[in-house]
């Protein structure tokens, strides 16, 4: 097997994205939808001192056997373009979420559907579902900073990780929690660290550090404009850069957002992918 | 009596009988050691091969070697590989689970071989084993454990004990992501091996892959003597009643190591007979030569009264102790040389500084020669054949002997 | 003048001694040339197997472009350069590349497409001809799809098979296209087999979104220009690029190529041993048998200089002229090889190893070195061969030299 074979897998060569430099890979995606579901629900009791699994239990509490559906708009700068996409998305429960591409005109009606560890893309050109194969886990989603396999580990947080807090106090200009978290000895996941950083108020999510084995920092996911949002605060605007290519950066701003709605399993089929 | 006039009389002109004794028992010489020395390449590669992949001989599933996948699989594989581990021309029987997929570090992801092995007989089999440079290879208690080459480990910026997440499609096609960490680096040369092969436990790789205890994608039969393998074959073959399992010669898992020795014994043989061609010349030229110069002594004989059946056959003896000579000469020297390299091994890295691959496969730099004694058999044979043949034609001139002439 | 005619007349006062001694002379010395260029001519022919087939003899690429395959490194103006090699009379085919998954029904997999200008790749390379099944591309762009052997598989696509295709393109957006297969390449190594996706460039252009400029301009000659000769142009052609030969980018099979030039080294200088020692073994004893000779010639008061002098101007007198029907005949044997070749397919058959096709026609390739090495090492031979019993005659007393018999 020589380079060139590699290469298709390597981080360097994913879906034309050679922008991204491989350490950047890994994406934090899991607070995508973390965020989404911390607001699932997140009432953060006041004045009660929770541990660290507390948080995290809450989160997937909050997380289990919700769903949502909403509008967001994603732009990503790279080195040599720059893009932005209107998207529609659905999920429901840990594993099934269904993204669709509002604008630009050119792309409209591509979408992705994941169930468990499964993803499909629907190409509407060319009125095709393709299944993702493993080869390409590691390829960046729709372009942006994150990538395939982000969307399959959102659920997976605390199945994968341990966490304490390890800071309490003034940070970034209000109180702040610290969590640092490592992975499980079996947990798939290749990152040393995560550490997240939480407004005491609320609980709510400022920034996620990533850093690889060498705990050297590889990815950086900050939020911003906290808003209230169908009944919920909750950050607004995820921000996705890769420490390498600080010039970089994924942006993704939720326009709309509407939870505990009930939604169909239908609405996560192949055949609603194909709408 | 006419052995030992014949015996006498090429000693009579030393010179010539050693010169032609020497040319016949050089080119045997070279013969040999060439085609031993290739003989013994071929037999390394092949050894490496088949031991670090399937064996001589392979089972596997029909369908496996037009496409294969994990899913195509072989069951029962214990009681297969008892039955066949009584037949005595069996060295070893090993089972691998195969699958593609793609290592994740932190540094980037790389499309890999994923191969399961068992630790305990590859320790003892397998090249990949043997080059290990860091740390340690897989032992039998291992489970998230993995093995992996010097150029994968560079391109994943990987040490020991480092996290690699392996990522694929089991055999019901389900993605499946496990971590492991890496035990062992190793180094055989190729870069094709060193940056796409990955070794872990076979248990850990049927948890990986979804396969049940007793399946495995390949069964390899490791023999004593490669050249036992037709009717090891057969034996497997008509014991086996499984159809769905076929049973390979390692020829069509590694066609390309078998096209390469192929070409090169070919190209080996021709040059071996373009040589043969020279030394055939000197020989005749030799012979031509004598039989000129001694004119004078076979018109003598002749005038004596010799009958020519007598000399002819004792020129015919002639050629044969000459050529005796130089075959037993040539036949004893080339061996021994042979080997020599046999024993020792040659050091060719000065040609070959950063080593060869051959298909894939790095070839060490000390090559050992492999002798076979069908060698010394056809190559004495042909070249004393062609001796006497010579011979006989070279015979023929006696008749035109005009004795009044030659005795003026 | 007179030596000459002399030298002449004492060679043929021994007709058949002489006679035996020319062919001894003149077959080891065809034999050398044709052996000589075989090897030779398999020597190349392995490098043109190798290099004709996709790779070329160079390639001129954006720096820094191999390292990484990123697809914005692009040689800006492929026009321009092909423009330029045409009018030096070097044949080129311009590529253009990029990853992305290629899916058939439920099967999907990674590949890296090719966009090429078929009718450059046909007039340049072999792949186009070098198809298990079906054709290579079409002139016009139609969305036809070369696909290599094991992806091919992996994908279980035949001929007539629509293929998806989802790259992400070079201005980020989702490029997605149906192609449809017409064509299955034969093996060709690893890489290829498992990851070639072959489209036409203007269909390459409309999918990834790179209206300009292209990845890769390979150059193939097919051995008439010489490697070093193209190391030298090349990089003066195309100053702002970087110009690699086959060597750099196939070491692979550089290094198996330098092992067999090795080792036919090796054998060749076997060759010529055996056939130096044939004939000094013949020279030997012709010169032996005239001692006699020679021992006459010193009782009637010829200085052994003199001796030796004659002696060793009839040994190349006599190998020159030797050498010149072996020239002849060797020469005409070589160039029959040439053309027809050796055919060894009932041994070995055709095999595909690494990349490089090997063609089971031996076809031997003429050179002056061919030629004129044999002839040298015979003429050194032969006046070698001949001084020596002639010194040896020459010092010693005449009459045991004319006792010597």
């Amino acid at each position: 097997m020589n380079d060139d074979a590699r290469k298709i897998f390597s981080g360097k060569s994913k879906i034309g994205s050679k922008h991204f430099h491989s350490i950047g890979r890994r994406a934090i995606l899991i607070f995508l939808p973390l965020a989404i579901f911390i607001l699932l629900g997140a009432h953060p009791v006041r004045g009660e001192t929770l541990t660290a699994d507390d948080i995290l239990n809450k989160v997937d509490d909050l997380y289990r056997g919700t769903s949502s559906y909403g509008m967001m708009t994603m732009e990503v700068v790279t080195a040599h373009w720059k893009r932005t996409l209107s998207l529609e998305f659905w999920s429901k429960g840990k594993d099934k979420s269904l993204i669709r591409i509002l604008s630009p005109l050119k792309e409209k009606g591509t979408a992705t559907l994941r169930a468990g560890n499964e993803i499909w893309n629907y190409l509407p050109k060319v009125n095709r579902v393709i299944k993702l194969p493993s080869s390409m886990m590691s390829a960046s989603w729709m372009g942006s900073h994150f990538t395939n396999d982000d969307l399959v580990k959102e659920s997976r947080f605390a199945d994968d990780y341990s966490c304490r807090i390890t800071f309490q106090g003034p940070g970034k200009g209000e109180n702040v929690i610290e969590l640092s978290c490592i992975p499980l000895p079996d947990a798939p996941v290749v990152w040393g660290k995560v550490e997240i950083v939480v407004r005491q108020s609320d609980y709510l999510p400022i920034v996620i550090n990533y850093y690889d084995e060498g705990l050297r920092p590889a990815r950086s996911m900050t939020f911003s404009k906290f808003a209230k949002m169908s009944g919920r605060t909750l950050p607004a605007v995820l921000t996705l850069v890769p420490v390498d290519k600080p010039r970089e950066k994924t942006v993704v701003v939720y326009d709309k957002i509407t939870f505990d709605l009930s939604l169909n399993n239908e609405v996560f089929s192949i055949r609603n992918l194909q709408k | 009596m006419i052995f030992r006039v014949a015996w006498r009389s090429i000693w009579r002109n030393r010179r010539r009988t050693l010169i032609t004794a020497a040319s016949i028992a050089l080119g045997l010489i070279i013969a040999i050691f060439f085609i031993a020395m290739a003989e013994g390449v071929y037999e390394q590669i092949v050894n490496d091969g088949v031991r670090m992949q399937a064996g001589h001989i392979t089972l596997e599933n029909p369908d496996y070697q037009m496409a294969p996948a994990i899913d195509l699989r072989i069951g029962d594989v214990e009681n297969i590989r008892k039955f066949i581990k009584k037949i005595e021309a069996v060295e070893e029987a090993k089972l691998l689970i195969w699958g593609q997929g793609v290592a994740n570090s932190g540094a980037g992801a790389v499309g890999v071989s994923i191969m399961g092995v068992e630790p305990a007989v590859e320790t003892k089999n397998s090249p990949l084993a043997r080059d290990i440079v860091a740390g340690s290879y897989l032992a039998e208690e291992d489970d998230r454990k993995v093995v992996l080459g010097e150029h994968l480990a560079k391109e994943l910026k990987l040490g020991l004990g480092n996290k690699i997440v392996i990522t694929t499609n089991n055999a019901r096609g389900e993605l499946v992501e496990e971590l492991c960490r890496v035990k062992g680096i190793f180094r055989t040369g190729s870069d094709e091996i060193d940056g796409y092969f990955i070794q872990i436990p076979l248990n850990f790789a049927r948890k990986v892959f979804g396969l049940q205890a007793d399946e495995a994608t390949q069964l390899g039969v490791i023999l004593k003597r490669p050249q036992d393998q037709p009717p090891v074959m057969e034996e497997i073959k008509s014991t086996l009643t499984n159809k769905n399992i076929e049973v390979l010669p390692w020829q069509q898992i590694l066609p390309e190591v078998a096209s390469y020795i192929r070409i090169d014994r070919v190209s080996n043989w021709v040059f071996q007979g373009l040589l043969f061609v020279i030394i055939l010349f000197t020989i005749l030229n030799t012979l031509l030569m004598s039989v000129m110069e001694r004119e004078r002594e076979f018109a003598v004989l002749l005038a004596l009264g010799t009958p020519v059946r007598k000399l002819k056959g004792q020129l015919f003896l002639e050629s044969v102790f000459i050529g005796c000579l130089g075959c037993f000469a040539g036949l004893i020297l080339g061996g021994l040389a042979a080997f020599a390299l046999q024993i020792r091994g040659l050091d060719l890295a000065f040609l070959m500084p950063e080593g060869v691959t051959i298909s894939g496969f790095a070839m060490s730099t000390t090559v050992h020669a492999l002798v076979t004694p069908p060698v010394f058999l056809w190559t004495g044979g042909i070249v004393l054949g062609a001796m006497l043949l010579l011979s006989l034609l070279i015979m023929r001139r006696i008749k035109k002997i005009s004795l009044a002439e030659t005795l003026r | 003048m007179g030596l000459l005619r002399v030298s002449w007349r004492n060679l043929w006062r021994n007709r058949r001694r002489t006679a035996i001694t020319m062919a001894a002379v003149a077959l080891n010395a065809i034999i050398l040339i044709t052996t000589y260029s075989l090897m030779d001519g398999m020597l190349r022919q392995t490098v043109l197997n190798a290099t004709e087939l996709v790779t070329g003899e160079a390639q001129i690429h954006s720096p820094g472009y191999l390292a990484d395959r990123s697809i914005y490194k692009t040689l800006e103006n492929p026009q321009a350069i092909l423009q330029t090699l045409r009018e030096q009379s070097l044949p080129a085919a311009p590529r253009a590349y990029g990853y992305g998954l290629l899916s058939r029904g439920t099967k999907s997999a990674g590949a890296l497409f090719w966009g090429v200008d078929p009718e450059s790749e046909k007039a340049t390379f072999n792949l186009p001809a070098h198809l298990a099944e079906g054709s290579f591309l079409s002139p016009n762009p139609q969305k036809g799809i070369v696909l290599g052997k094991k992806l091919a598989r992996s994908l279980n696509a035949r001929l007539g098979a629509e293929i998806v295709l989802l790259v992400q393109a070079a201005d980020g957006s989702l490029g997605n296209e149906l192609f449809t297969v017409t064509g299955i390449l034969k093996s060709v190594g690893e890489g290829i087999d498992r990851n070639a996706a072959i489209i036409h460039l203007d269909d390459y252009r409309h999918l990834f979104v790179l209206p300009a400029g292209v990845h890769e301009i390979a150059v193939n000659t097919g051995g008439r220009v010489s490697l070093d000769k193209l190391s030298a142009i090349l990089p003066r052609l195309v100053p702002d690029a970087e110009v690699k030969t086959w060597r750099q980018l196939l070491p692979a099979l550089s290094d198996m190529l330098q092992l067999s030039g090795a080792s036919m080294s090796l054998f060749g200088a076997i060759f010529f041993a055996a056939a130096g020692l044939g004939v000094m073994n013949t020279m030997l004893m012709t010169t032996y048998e005239r001692s006699h000779e020679f021992g006459l010639l010193k009782a009637l008061g010829t200085s052994p200089w003199r001796i030796v002098r004659d002696v060793a101007f009839e040994a190349w007198l006599m190998a020159a002229v030797s050498t010149v029907f072996a020239v002849i005949l060797g020469v005409a044997a070589t160039l029959a090889l040439q053309e027809y070749g050796l055919d060894t397919s009932a041994l070995a058959g055709e095999t595909t190893i690494a990349g490089v096709v090997f063609d089971p026609v031996w076809r031997a390739a003429l050179s002056i070195e061919a030629v004129v090495a044999p002839v040298v090492i015979m003429w050194i031979v032969c006046v070698l061969a001949a001084l020596y019993p002639a010194a040896m005659s020459a010092r010693l007393d005449p009459v045991k030299s004319m006792h010597r018999v």
